[in-house]
């Protein structure tokens, strides 16, 4: 009974649903979604950032960019690297760690083992703490 | 054995039901007794997909069981406002998908009825470009995507927020505590008998024992020789350590189940399977083809996936209630309260079924009984009661880093897990000496959790602070957090020791299924950091 009522009401809402998009002309709703979730921090990255984004995260926190950049223990970038990709979506509320003296970002990259272009992490970084 | 103790109520079982059946108990007024074999959270609850849903998939079934579960999930969202956190979904449709676009967009039409229940927005309707202009990531072949809207919440957490304020209200719990018998006198069940972790056997006395242990209340039930069948199913996910996308995923697996990818607040999480299980529920492997059946469908709609590195496995089992022949959704999530009287075991009632987003209504229709069988009069309040940390509004987090000297970045995690009371797990000698990086974790914390938080073992902290769960796996700090979790709790040198090498050796089997190429890279690098421990 309970499935047989479920299966009529979407039945009904379907038939609704599909008379509205014939008569009326459907508006763009993406700006109104992207709005929406801007305070919780659920924010796109830009077409660039997105294809370099597999590059961006693949740190494996061995700590040598914090030793190279003269950095460790600091406490931020580049030592906190992962941390601030791993949680780019609360980086509005953590603006106050990127500010200061800035690490010798170079330097740190090439000691990387993996390549992190520490750099792009930071500008990334930046950007999204920006808000 | 010690003597025992005494107390109304008995809960087997430190899962979520179980911590919030003691919480609701304790805050009518009863003592309660709350025993878990490992840690809390530690089963079935821990390797959910970490979200308090409402379930748009039951409109296909029973539009009041998507108003209830949406009704609670309301409750939750609103006494665990600390941790919890929107998930945005992007459900993109392909041209041979299950629904059509238009069907899609019904359902969430209908859903947006309840969304207001939840204190969730209504959903959006994008066309292809757009999909793939907020989510460039996505499959070419798209015909449009639609939005929708859930609450992600650390299930680690949410279970010892309901075991601290159980505690605080005056239960004792104790977790890695073996329920070893029930004790009988003729048909009544009239307490347990226990090992605790240093194996000393203990018992105590209850009026009523309540069995909320998840996948293991078969077992439990037959030691009141009471019988409860399930039909247990498997579910696994993998975890990445970061967010992979910008919204969360739903896709379309091989066989038309949906599967999801959800960006929390520092991973992703992709799962899960539905199998029937039959095995060992304490040992439950993943395989590489369960591995590969996710990663399919994935594929299909987010090509990239295969880009990024897995760094562990969850896996768990459902106690689902049985059913015989193939499973509809909208019934395997269902729950039942069985008081066990006519089964002879008067004084026993097991909770079984159920789902992490209806856990509150469970646990106070499980209470209500038990306050009906001891004749006691209180009313439920954990629907509008906060839970520890929700009590007032947060800090600003970079006030909160200022003020103890560390990253603004590991106070939002500090406050995400402690809510009102971070202040409070800050001790101004080591708060800013940072454990774990890729977290990042303080040391504070870390010692807060051990002295305060019935952190036993480095598992126990990987659930409680997030310990070793980001991309090194632990390689960088967990011999340090055993030497800081030993300073708290007395462990000798050999002990830390033996403490690394057993997370170590656990940790594996959850990783193991997912080493690719680069996975091993970070593999070597990690047993070579670790190798003094062999």
């Amino acid at each position: 009974m309970g499935r047989t009522d479920s299966l009529a009401k979407l039945a009904w809402a379907y038939g609704r649903h599909v008379a509205r998009r014939r008569l009326t002309r459907p508006r763009s709703q993406l700006a109104t979604m992207v709005e929406t979730y801007k305070p919780d921090g659920i924010r796109p990255l830009t077409p660039a950032e997105r294809e370099m984004h597999p590059r961006l995260i693949g740190c494996i926190n061995c700590g040598l960019c914090a030793l190279a950049a003269g950095r460790m223990g600091k406490t931020r970038l580049p030592d906190l690297a992962t941390s601030y990709m791993r949680l780019y979506a609360r980086l509005a509320d953590a603006s106050s760690d990127l500010e200061g003296d800035e690490a010798d970002l170079e330097m740190a990259s090439a000691a990387c083992p993996v390549g992190l272009p520490l750099n792009e992490v930071a500008a990334v970084v930046r950007r999204l703490a920006a808000g | 054995m010690s003597a025992p103790s005494a107390h109304d109520v008995c809960v087997i079982g430190g899962g979520v039901t179980g911590a919030g059946i003691a919480r609701d108990l304790s805050l009518r007024g009863l003592s309660v007794l709350l025993l878990e074999k490992g840690d809390w959270g530690a089963g079935t609850s821990g390797s959910s997909t970490w979200m308090i849903h409402g379930g748009p998939r039951y409109l296909e079934f029973d539009w009041d069981t998507t108003r209830r579960s949406c009704e609670d999930a309301g409750h939750i969202v609103t006494i665990a406002r600390h941790m919890v956190y929107r998930v945005a979904f992007l459900i993109p449709i392909l041209p041979h998908d299950r629904n059509n676009i238009e069907r899609m967009e019904t359902a969430m039409e209908v859903y947006d009825r309840f969304q207001p229940l939840k204190k969730s927005n209504p959903h959006a309707r994008l066309t292809a470009d757009e999909a793939r202009q907020v989510e460039p990531g996505l499959t070419t072949d798209l015909v449009g995507a639609v939005t929708l809207e859930e609450w992600g919440v650390d299930p680690h957490r949410l279970v010892y927020a309901n075991v601290q304020d159980a505690v605080a209200n005056g239960a004792r719990a104790l977790n890695h505590t073996r329920v070893t018998e029930l004790l009988r006198d003729g048909a009544n069940v009239i307490g347990v008998r226990y090992r605790a972790a240093d194996g000393s056997m203990s018992e105590s006395r209850a009026k009523v024992v309540v069995n909320a242990a998840g996948p293991w209340v078969p077992e439990v039930s037959r030691m009141a020789s009471a019988n409860v069948q399930l039909r247990p199913a498997k579910g696994i996910h993998l975890v990445y350590p970061h967010r992979i996308s910008n919204f969360s995923l739903s896709a379309e697996t091989i066989d038309g189940r949906d599967v999801l990818m959800v960006s929390h607040g520092g991973f992703t999480l992709l799962g899960t399977t539905d199998d029937d299980f039959y095995g060992d529920l304490d040992s439950v492997d993943v395989h590489e083809d369960e591995v590969d059946y996710l990663l399919q469908a994935f594929a299909r709609i987010f090509p990239a996936i295969r880009d990024y590195r897995p760094v562990r496995t969850t896996t768990g089992v459902r106690p689902t209630l049985f059913k015989w022949r193939r499973y509809e959704d909208e019934l395997s999530r269902r729950y039942q309260v069985i008081d066990h009287v006519a089964d002879g075991a008067e004084g026993f009632i097991t909770i079984a079924g159920g789902k992490l987003s209806m856990y509150r209504l469970m646990a106070e229709e499980t209470s209500d009984a038990v306050c009906r069988k001891l004749g006691h009069q209180a009313p439920c309040t954990t629907a509008v009661r906060p839970l520890p940390g929700s009590e007032s509004e947060l800090e600003p987090a970079d006030e909160l880093g200022q003020r103890f000297g560390i990253p603004a970045l590991a106070a939002v995690k500090l406050q995400s897990r402690h809510g009102s009371r971070a202040g409070d797990v800050l001790d101004k000698s080591d708060a800013g000496r940072i454990v774990c990086r890729c977290e990042p974790l303080t040391e504070s914390e870390l010692a807060y959790a051990a002295r305060h938080e019935q952190v036993r073992t480095l598992a126990d902290a990987f659930r409680r602070v997030g310990l070793a769960a980001g991309p090194c796996s632990g390689s960088a700090c967990v011999m340090r957090a055993a030497e800081i979790i030993g300073r708290q709790l007395g462990w000798s040198a050999s002990q830390r020791f033996d403490a690394v090498r057993e997370f170590v050796q656990g940790a594996w089997l959850g990783r193991a299924p997912v080493l690719g190429h680069q996975g091993w890279a970070q593999e070597e690098l990690a047993q070579g950091a670790l190798r003094g421990l062999r």
